[in-house]
């Protein structure tokens, strides 16, 4: 995947250095590839071999089947004649032609290939044992030549297996930020309807500014239904921690209120206005250029019913209500040269004079946002003890406002797809049509100078940046070695039960004895699996039920019939069972074997019943269950010492594996509810 | 129960047929769940479809309320969100402050009264009845079905038995001078069943049977006068019923808790539930079936005579070979489990824990407590803590306790080839308990040696020299499609 190397900026921007010891023509730098689609800036991959003509053989060894005869063919006979002919002539080798070699390891308990060609003969003719560094298909060099830039990564299945979880967790992550954009659009439209209430609110309030009472204040917290506390003339300014907290939530709805609040016109000194002063130097410039004249506020009730109810309408007034901000900044900023956004705190000091008039306004969607309000009065049930009031402190009270306000926005930050977006930002891309004031500043603590740190960064939002992230991971561990010069470090590892398979039924495998090189005769090779079998191996006191043997059993019970079975640790089971091997389907089920001692003799002698209790059985059927597989129990009854002994005396494993009987029972959790 | 985590919204409105004495069983059976009175639902809000859109007639309360589908896991501030929680409560506690009431004391609540030693001896005369006098029309009923658990039954129920259309047993075949004649007798499990649905009101008798239920012969009391009926009995809380009714499992007239427990689930979700007759002797025929397939099985297995296999390997001889048939059958070592129609050992009966205790039928189905299809599913109740995973032996008896019950017949090819095998060919359910909590298991009996994968080897080499035909053809040219080379192709598609 030469492509894939040289694309040289990660999300974060920063230049990636290329594999050096790769010489190829789109490695030249500056040919970056298109960072949209790098599988569209692939050449044509080479025509693969379909796996169908690479797993041909279901087990190694060849068969020679006559070519059909048609009868209205009269060639088809000559052909069948030829062959037939031929073979009696030039007999092919005798199958299986080919015994692979294979050495004991005593220390992993496995047979280990070392020969290339018997390893691919061997996973592809039936799909015996595993590579030591790989998954189970022995493909370490491939990964490893993909890893330095060989166009082969594509077939690997680990990168591939890799690919796809980067694209799940992508999609994952999408899904994640379309909930997160619906409930924001609910915000936003409920915004609009709060804005809207409380415009007709005011139209009937009475704005006589009280001194706040704190018993009267935690019944407003906690009454279920606002609605006598909307027509209750008095209203006061929201200075203890509860109310404070019952504050309005989205920055909409605050925008909504700072522009239609009638009357005489004041600095925002409440915690939340700060907040949702604008941040960026830019609209900030934009703002002062329009600082004008005076602005004018709705006063009377004609005006009041004039100002905009829906969110066209407040986007209409947009530029209206920047001037009612850089008015406000006018005062403040107005010794400064530039214009530039002082510190909050700073802010709220100087403008402390009006916090009373400004808190009154939020009075107002206090009553009207009933279970909002009382959401964050449970909330703040535990942490008001701590809360300084506002109007006393104004500038340590804006802090502990900041402090709070996690709890809105829990969600805010997962989902991101790498490292740098931590923090899911509201002014990402799909939220445009919503002013990003107050989310952009509560990640942005104190911006300093008008700079904006948030600002929307959309190339780490972008899907394709997971897949790259697993090639950039690869190239940086890279070395200056030559794809030429990899060497095979994996080998193959066989399983005792897999290589006395193919000694004992097939005689495809020869296993030598790692001190002498000596093949070791089946009979000794079945006397060291099943001493091995034992921690630590047993030199004597083997017995019918050996661990080895029982495996065995099945194993050589399922291959038998044709199926492929294969070490099923990975799902909690003794085996699992393909129909055709790992390449082509899924394995269906999971074998969980369980020796049974039902001939009456057994009980002269000493054996371990295995006893399983239902927990352990709803356990492995659930983890089962979860990867689409059923639970099989296979009950081998294993014959007693004495038949065992006699069977062995008389046929050798052959006759005594005819002893072995084998049930298998299917387990299927039953629900109620789905079968009636 | 609410702990069953597979709980699907979706089944519930359809299917549940309620089945019980009381109302519901006096409804024709094609009433919609829409149309049962409250009464019936309410009840039936145990059953795992805790559908609360049955409930919009009464407790007003509108299917949309309850929510369902996503869960929200924390607030996000939004108004409609905490609308959403809001009315979901409030529909909860409308629907579980709804006051039920009795309509009527025929049709609802119906009266048992506590005869736990009534049928005691009634073994002999079961066995004596079927033994003299088999002219009688009721005597050939009682021998169509001769055994009812009449000993068990402990509660008779009065009133009329339109109120235990699905629950409960008269005892036929009864002199006329018998007391309570014709009434209805229930199990403990289903008297206690009723008394905790609230449609039986169980009663603790102070007369005897002779004066609650006086015998048709005697003429009829004025029952006009207000007779107090304390003077009969008093009426038992739901305590003393579970003190009466539950015990062990070898008590006469009691049942266990664990089966009581799996039996008043399953009544709940809808099923039809009968205790199962004991295992009679096998009938004489199978075993002969039985020694018969054995024996050309035998005779088979002589014709087609194993090859000799060497001692240590390999079993596969070195040669020239055709077929991977003939290949793979000199492996065949250990003999493959045949599943026959008769069970493999008919003498090897379950132990307890793993004896077959109900026959459970679907709720689908036109069902009578006397007349029913045979059963859908053979169920063993198991306790959790005091057994463990059946071993062989048990296993084997469970499944050999169960009637053989193959797959469809048209699952057939290797297409289905999952599906026949996890079907299996005879199935039992164990119901594990765990104090209270019930799992239900299914262990069916495959038969992998009768799927012989290796058969398809030698079509898959052959297709792929039809494939190879039909490519050659492709490339001479076109309107070759047909006949042979058509076939070529379709054998390539199936091997896929």
């Amino acid at each position: 995947m030469a492509e894939t190397a040289t694309i040289t900026t990660t999300p974060n921007g920063k230049h990636v250095s290329k594999i050096p010891g790769l010489v190829s023509p789109a490695n030249v730098p500056g040919t970056v590839a298109e960072s949209k689609a790098p599988t569209a800036a692939h050449p044509a991959p080479p025509p693969r071999t379909p796996l169908n003509q690479i797993y041909v053989l279901p087990a190694p060894i060849r068969t020679f089947p006559l070519p059909a005869f048609y009868p209205h063919n009269p060639v088809s006979l000559l052909h069948l004649a030829y062959v037939w002919l031929s073979q009696i002539f030039r007999p092919p080798p005798p199958e299986p032609s080919v015994v692979h070699v294979g050495v004991w390891d005593p220390e992993t308990r496995s047979v280990h290939v070392k020969h290339p060609a018997s390893i691919r003969a061997l996973w592809e003719q039936g799909f015996y044992g595993k590579g030591s560094l790989s998954r189970s298909e022995p493909n370490w060099l491939k990964r490893e030549l993909a890893r330095r830039g060989s166009p082969e990564a594509k077939t690997v299945s680990e990168l591939r297996t890799e690919s796809r979880r980067e694209e799940r967790r992508l999609a994952k992550w999408e899904r994640a930020k379309a909930e997160l954009e619906a409930v924001e659009r609910q915000r936003l439209a409920e915004a609009e309807l709060h804005a809207a209430a409380a415009a007709q609110s005011k139209l009937n309030g009475d704005f006589n500014g009280h001194i706040w009472e704190p018993a009267e204040s935690t019944a407003l917290a906690t009454k279920p239904n606002g609605s006598a506390h909307k027509t209750s003339g008095q209203l006061k300014a929201p200075v203890g921690p509860m109310e404070l907290l019952s504050l309005p939530n989205s920055s909409a709805m605050l925008n909504g209120s700072t522009t239609k609040f009638t009357g005489q016109f004041m600095a925002p000194v409440g915690p939340m206005e700060l907040l949702s002063l604008p941040n960026s130097s830019s609209k900030l410039n934009g703002t002062t250029v329009r600082l004008t004249g005076q602005f004018k506020a709705p006063v009377g009730p004609m005006e009041l019913l004039s100002l905009p109810n829906s969110l066209s309408d407040l986007e209409l007034k947009a530029p209206c209500e920047r001037e009612i901000r850089a008015d406000l900044l006018g005062s403040s900023v107005s010794s400064h040269n530039e214009p530039k956004l002082v510190n909050d705190d700073e802010h709220a000091v100087e403008a402390s004079a009006h916090a009373h008039s400004s808190q009154l306004m939020h009075e107002l969607f206090v009553n009207g946002d009933q279970p909002n309000g009382h959401i964050n009065g449970v909330y703040s049930l535990a942490s008001n003890s701590s809360l300084p009031t506002p109007t006393a402190e104004p500038s340590n009270g804006t802090k502990d406002i900041r402090k709070l306000e996690p709890p809105k926005r829990r969600k805010s930050v997962r989902f991101s797809p790498n490292v740098e977006s931590t923090t899911f930002q509201h002014s990402d891309p799909p939220n445009t049509n919503h002013s990003p004031d107050v989310a952009s500043k509560v990640d942005t603590p104190e911006p300093i100078n008008g700079e904006s740190i948030s600002e929307p960064v959309p190339s780490k939002l972008s899907p394709i940046t997971g897949p790259l992230s697993m090639e950039t991971a690869y190239s940086s561990l890279d070395t200056t070695t030559n794809v030429s010069e990899v060497e095979n470090k994996e080998h193959f590892q066989l399983s005792p039960e897999e290589a006395f398979f193919l000694v004992f039924s097939l005689g495809a495998l020869s296993v030598v004895d790692p001190v002498t090189a000596s093949p070791i005769p089946p009979e000794h090779l079945l006397r060291l699996f099943r001493s091995y079998s034992y921690f630590p191996p047993r030199s004597g006191g083997l017995r019918p039920d050996d661990p080895f043997l029982v495996n065995y059993a099945v194993y050589h019970h399922f291959r038998s019939l044709g199926w492929v079975p294969r070490h099923g640790i990975k799902f909690g089971v003794d085996w699992i069972l393909y129909q055709r091997g790992p390449v082509f389907d899924h394995s269906e089920f999971g074998i969980m074997i369980l020796p049974a001692f039902s001939d009456p003799a057994w009980a002269e002698f000493e054996h371990e019943v295995p006893k399983r209790s239902w927990s352990w059985l709803m356990g492995v059927n659930r983890v089962l269950s979860h990867v689409l597989k059923s639970l099989v129990l296979v009950y081998v009854d294993i014959p007693t010492p004495i038949v065992f002994e006699e069977s062995m005396e008389r046929g050798g494993i052959a006759a005594a594996l005819k002893k072995y009987t084998i049930r298998e029972v299917m387990v299927r959790r039953f629900s109620v509810n789905r079968n009636r | 129960m609410s702990l069953d985590d597979d709980d699907n919204p979706a089944v519930g409105v359809a299917s549940p047929i309620i089945s019980g004495v009381s109302s519901s069983a006096a409804l024709p059976p094609d009433v919609s769940p829409d149309a049962l009175s409250v009464d019936d639902l309410i009840e039936d809000e145990g059953t795992a479809s805790q559908d609360f859109r049955l409930f919009r007639k009464n407790a007003h309360v509108s299917a949309q309320t309850i929510r369902k589908g996503e869960k929200d896991f924390e607030s996000h501030g939004t108004r409609a969100q905490v609308e959403a929680l809001e009315q979901s409560r409030a529909a909860m506690r409308d629907v579980l402050s709804y006051t039920r009431v009795h309509t009527g004391p025929q049709r609802n609540l119906a009266r048992g009264w506590y005869f736990p030693q009534w049928w005691e001896g009634y073994q002999e005369e079961l066995q004596e009845g079927e033994a003299g006098s088999a002219g009688e029309g009721k005597e050939m009923e009682k021998e169509r079905r001769p055994f009812g658990y009449i000993r068990e039954r402990v509660v008779v129920l009065e009133g009329s038995s339109v109120a235990s259309m699905n629950l409960g047993r008269a005892v036929t075949g009864q002199a006329k001078d018998r007391p309570a004649r014709g009434k209805d007798w229930l199990l403990p499990e289903e008297a206690l069943y009723l008394v905790e649905r609230g449609s039986l009101d169980l009663w603790w008798p102070t007369r005897g049977l002779e004066e609650i239920f006086p015998p048709e012969t005697t003429p009829k009391e004025g029952e006009g006068e207000e007779l107090d009926e304390y003077d009969l009995g008093f009426p038992l809380s739901l305590q003393a019923a579970y003190a009466l009714l539950i015990g062990k499992d070898d008590e006469r007239g009691k049942i266990s808790l664990q089966k009581f427990q799996v039996y008043s689930n399953l009544k709940r979700c809808g099923y039809n539930v009968l205790r199962a007759p004991p295992i009679t002797t096998q009938p004489t025929r199978c075993p002969t079936v039985a020694t018969t397939t054995t024996l050309w099985q035998w005779l088979t297995s002589i014709l087609t005579s194993q090859p000799h296999h060497k001692h240590y390997g390999p079993l596969v001889r070195p040669g020239l070979y055709r077929s991977y048939t003939s290949i793979y059958r000199q492996m065949a070592l250990i003999p493959l489990h045949k599943p026959s129609r008769s069970p493999s050992n008919p003498r090897n009966s379950p132990g307890e824990p793993f004896a077959i205790h109900f026959h459970v039928w679907k709720a689908a189905q036109k069902w009578t407590k006397l007349r029913h299809p045979p059963p859908d599913f053979h169920l063993a109740v198991v306790d959790a803590q005091e057994s463990a995973v059946p071993t062989l032996r048990e296993i084997t008896a469970l499944l050999d306790a169960t009637p053989h019950a193959p797959g469809k017949p048209e699952w057939t090819g290797p297409g289905r080839l999952y599906a026949r095998l996890k079907h299996g060919h005879r199935n039992g359910l164990v119901a594990v308990v765990d104090h209270g909590v019930i799992n239900y298991m299914r262990f069916a009996e495959a038969a992998f040696g009768e799927e012989r994968i290796y058969e398809r080897f030698d079509a898959r080499g052959h297709m792929k020299s039809g494939g190879k035909k039909y490519g050659g053809g492709a490339r001479s040219g076109n309107g070759n499609g047909g006949g042979r080379w058509g076939r070529g192709g379709r054998g390539r598609g199936r091997g896929r």
